[in-house]
């Protein structure tokens, strides 16, 4: 309660509330300086290594929409609208963005398919090739080989 | 001294060509003393690499202001020390020392190796000459570090001219650790030069054996030892420096300083299935391959804008340069490939899926598609300006996302591996060697909980660090167990013992103990907190368990920056702990930036992380930005074991003849030795 009593009085010191610089991470900040999120914009090389001054107007901003009963979906959706796909920190998960999100779970779906196609491969030449394969042992090949890596190890 | 340089970096272009051209003619003609003139015309450029790094490092310790590169990277109050920086702070010198490094590369190699491996050095000699004439290229006719400042004059004459003083070097760069850790990071990707010549050497020499992959393994082994230290040390740099409280940020110059770690981490395991069982041949030469490429891909990332905007590449130089190198590579490496296909053929098959190779299998799996995952995420934005009419950023939270569990993945595996046996392990094994670290997992995570460390993903790392952790005790315990039986020596010395006899086996479980540190501090992330107050002198703030206090405030004038200092005392409970001065520094010169110096007290525990943010407009007060980082400090303890690993597994084993004999066994013939498992077991066999 004492938070919720004080609370607007902390944010008028920081100029934004906590809820706008949690919002705020999910925005990139536009000064296009920086790199960051606005809420979590430190602006390096900066003469204030906090938010500049285009992140603290985007958070004022979020302020605002959150005044008006807006969800963090609507605002991000609001912000976007104003500034375009740039603002997003990370892709959104629909339209192209949505590539982006599912290229990682492709990669790994393929590699392990892949992985599972060769090694039955292998074992299916294997079988087949057993009877007329060499007549040496494959574990007596492999200390040979141990034994060839020892001997020429510089 | 500017002309000299110049000259002498044309002169190095000119005996590369020479050394590229006449090395072919040696390896089609056979003669010995050609195959003599163009090794020594290799290191004839190198040796002219060096005299034109020293002449810019003269232009900028000289002060000489009517050149270019010294004027926009140096003034006259810059410390000497940070005069060495100067060096690669801007794109033509860090081509430049690119050059620099390779030649550092080139020339132990050719010297090195000189009476040795004498079918393969001509090839190298040749592979090496051609990637030094693309980057003299650059530094000659691109992007040349040696131009002199110019006024078009009343008549139109072009005038030299010069300037009083420089515009110093970019004040984030201004910091101890900027000095060591481009070095470290640039001896990483030239570094993977060398095990890309030996391996695209060997394939078109088709070389009889498998030497030329012991020199692979181990060039690449030093070329990885410095990109990790240089990778760490750059996350350390953003930590002290920028001052947002994180040390990786997912930025497109960290994410191309980690493509050719994590594939050369790869094939430093993959390596193993070639060695111990003639397997993945074609795998570990494209995995060297790939490796190059993503070094040479790195350096184009981060030179030429091109992740910034697509529109940067069309307005960068070196980028076409770049692109078309690229491909002239690949399409080499892969008409070798082609050509050479069945040199690579496979000596043995897979037996089982629950085996060591098998693990290596999916080891390799996760790296490449972390490593392609971070590759498609950077280049990702660059694609939708393609496909898109607007933009889209990929940040830290993607990166976050997706790398979370596939790091996670790499880590189980790490304690797996070593359980599982070579070519097929039994159920019965399996429980034997999974109920321990399983356990001492699952007690780490508890004792994570109780110490208040709640969240999943931390918790499953936590765990996993656990289980790694004791997968690695197990391993030295049962080698040191074996050999303190036999000699009689304590538990500690055979373990030291056993290290030293098979340093790649456990020199690698050490990197691995580096690694579980890290992770242990990666988890720690979860939990970090901050708080932002405008401050008078004498107010404090709370931060967790701290409370900071605003003492004083002083200025202190240096010689090319004023620094303006907060004195905070941090508390813990009544109890006085440290001292903190962030500092906030204003640099003369250029442009008026400033550069921050983070105040940290660190434990073990966590980091106190004080910022001085700068003053507030609104109340002409100090504003303070404190962090706690918990469990940050692990991540550099991690550093240092992985770097002590790395050493210990490139130092060459020791014999075990003395405990053999000390075992009273009958002796033995080397063949037999090696045939007779119960000697075998003892070693080399990782």
């Amino acid at each position: 309660m004492v938070a919720f009593a004080f609370g607007p009085l902390w944010a008028a010191q920081a100029g934004y509330s906590d809820r706008a610089k949690e919002i705020g991470m999910h925005l990139k900040c536009m000064c296009r300086g920086c790199d960051m999120s606005a809420g979590g914009c430190a602006h390096p090389g900066g003469s204030f290594s906090g938010p500049c001054d285009t992140a603290k107007a985007m958070l004022k901003e979020v302020d605002e929409h959150l005044a008006k009963g807006e969800s963090q979906q609507q605002i991000i959706d609001a912000f976007v609208a104003e500034y375009g796909s740039a603002v997003y920190v990370e892709p959104p998960k629909k339209g192209f963005g949505l590539v982006a999100w599912l290229m990682p779970v492709f990669y790994s779906v393929v590699g392990f398919a892949l992985l599972v196609f060769v090694v039955r491969k292998m074992r299916y030449r294997q079988i087949a090739a057993a009877p007329e394969g060499p007549s040496v042992h494959s574990e007596a090949l492999d200390r040979a080989r141990a034994q060839v890596a020892r001997e020429t190890e510089d | 001294m500017d002309v000299f340089g110049s000259f002498t970096l044309l002169l190095a272009f000119v005996c590369a060509v020479y050394a590229f051209v006449g090395g072919i003619g040696a390896l089609i003609t056979r003669h010995p003393l050609l195959v003599k003139s163009t090794r020594q015309a290799g290191i004839a450029t190198c040796v002219l690499i060096f005299i034109g790094t020293f002449s810019l490092g003269y232009l900028l310790f000289s002060d000489n202001f009517s050149q270019a590169y010294v004027v926009s990277h140096s003034n006259r109050d810059l410390s000497a020390f940070y005069k060495i920086a100067a060096l690669w702070s801007g794109q033509e010198g860090s081509l430049l020392f690119w050059s620099f490094l390779l030649a550092v590369y080139v020339i132990s190699v050719l010297i090195a190796y000189r009476h040795k491996n004498g079918e393969l050095m001509p090839y190298v000699g040749v592979i090496l000459a051609g990637v030094q004439i693309f980057f003299l290229t650059l530094n000659n006719f691109v992007e040349s570090p040696f131009k002199t400042l110019a006024n078009v004059s009343a008549s139109g004459v072009l005038e030299p001219f010069v300037r009083l003083d420089g515009n110093g070097l970019n004040p984030l760069l201004q910091y101890p650790e900027m000095v060591i850790h481009p070095p470290n990071l640039y001896s990483g990707y030239t570094g993977f030069t060398i095990p890309f010549a030996f391996a695209l050497a060997a394939l078109l020499a088709r070389y009889p054996g498998e030497k030329w992959i012991h020199l692979t393994r181990k060039w690449t082994m030093i070329a990885w030892c410095f990109q990790s230290i240089g990778i760490l040390l750059g996350a350390h740099w953003a930590y002290a420096v920028l001052g947002w409280g994180g040390y990786w940020g997912w930025d497109p110059v960290e994410n191309a300083s980690l493509l050719p770690w994590l594939t050369g981490t790869a094939f430093l395991h993959s390596v193993m299935m070639q060695e111990k069982r003639g397997m993945m041949k074609v795998w570990n030469v494209w995995l060297v391959f790939c490796t190059f490429l993503l070094c040479i891909l790195g350096t184009f990332l981060t030179r030429s804008g091109v992740v910034s905007s697509v529109h940067a590449f069309a307005n960068s130089q070196i980028g076409p340069w770049f692109v078309g190198f690229m491909l002239l590579t690949l399409v080499v490496c892969f008409v070798a490939y082609v050509k050479n296909r069945d040199y690579l053929k496979s000596e043995n098959q897979l037996d089982s899926l629950i085996s060591r190779e098998s693990s290596f299998l999916f080891n390799n799996l996760l790296f490449l598609v972390a490593c392609i995952a971070v590759l498609s995420g950077t280049l990702f934005p660059v694609f939708t300006e393609w496909f898109t009419p607007s933009r889209i950023s990929v940040g830290a939270p993607f990166f976050n996302k997706i790398m979370i569990p596939i790091g996670l993945g790499i880590l189980f595996l790490t304690g797996v591996g070593p359980l599982l046996a070579w070519r097929k392990t039994s159920t019965d094994s399996l429980k034997r060697n999974f109920t321990w670290p399983l356990a001492v997992g699952a007690l780490s995570a508890v004792l994570a909980y109780v110490l208040d460390y709640r969240n999943a993903v931390s918790l499953v790392c936590l765990f996993l660090c656990g289980f790694v952790f004791w997968t690695i005790v197990m391993e030295f315990y049962r080698g040191a167990k074996v050999i303190a039986t036999r000699s009689g020596m304590s538990l500690m010395m055979s373990a030291h013992e056993l290290a030293m006899r098979n340093t790649r086996r456990y020199g690698g479980y050490v990197v691995h103990f580096g690694m579980v540190l890290i992770f242990i501090g990666l988890a720690g992330a979860a939990f970090n907190t901050d708080v932002q107050k405008t401050m008078n002198l004498g107010e404090s703030m709370k931060l967790g368990p701290y409370t900071l206090v605003l003492q004083t405030a002083d200025t202190k004038p240096e010689k090319n920056y004023t620094a303006e200092r907060m004195i905070v005392e941090v508390l813990k409970g009544n109890k006085q702990l440290m001292m903190l001065y962030p500092e906030k520094r204003a640099f003369q010169g250029r442009d008026q930036s400033n550069g921050t110096m983070v105040a940290i007290y660190s434990t073990l525990r966590e980091d106190v992380y004080v910022v001085f943010a700068g003053i507030d407009p609104d109340t002409n007060l100090p504003v303070i930005h404190a962090f706690l980082n918990p469990l940050v400090k692990w991540i550099w303890l991690g550093g240092v074991w992985v770097v002590m690993g790395t050493l210990l597994a490139l130092m060459p084993n020791r014999r075990a003849a003395l405990v053999i004999a000390g075992a009273r066994q009958p002796a033995v013939g080397p063949v037999a030795a090696a045939l007779n498992p119960s000697v075998t077991l003892k070693e080399g066999h990782d």
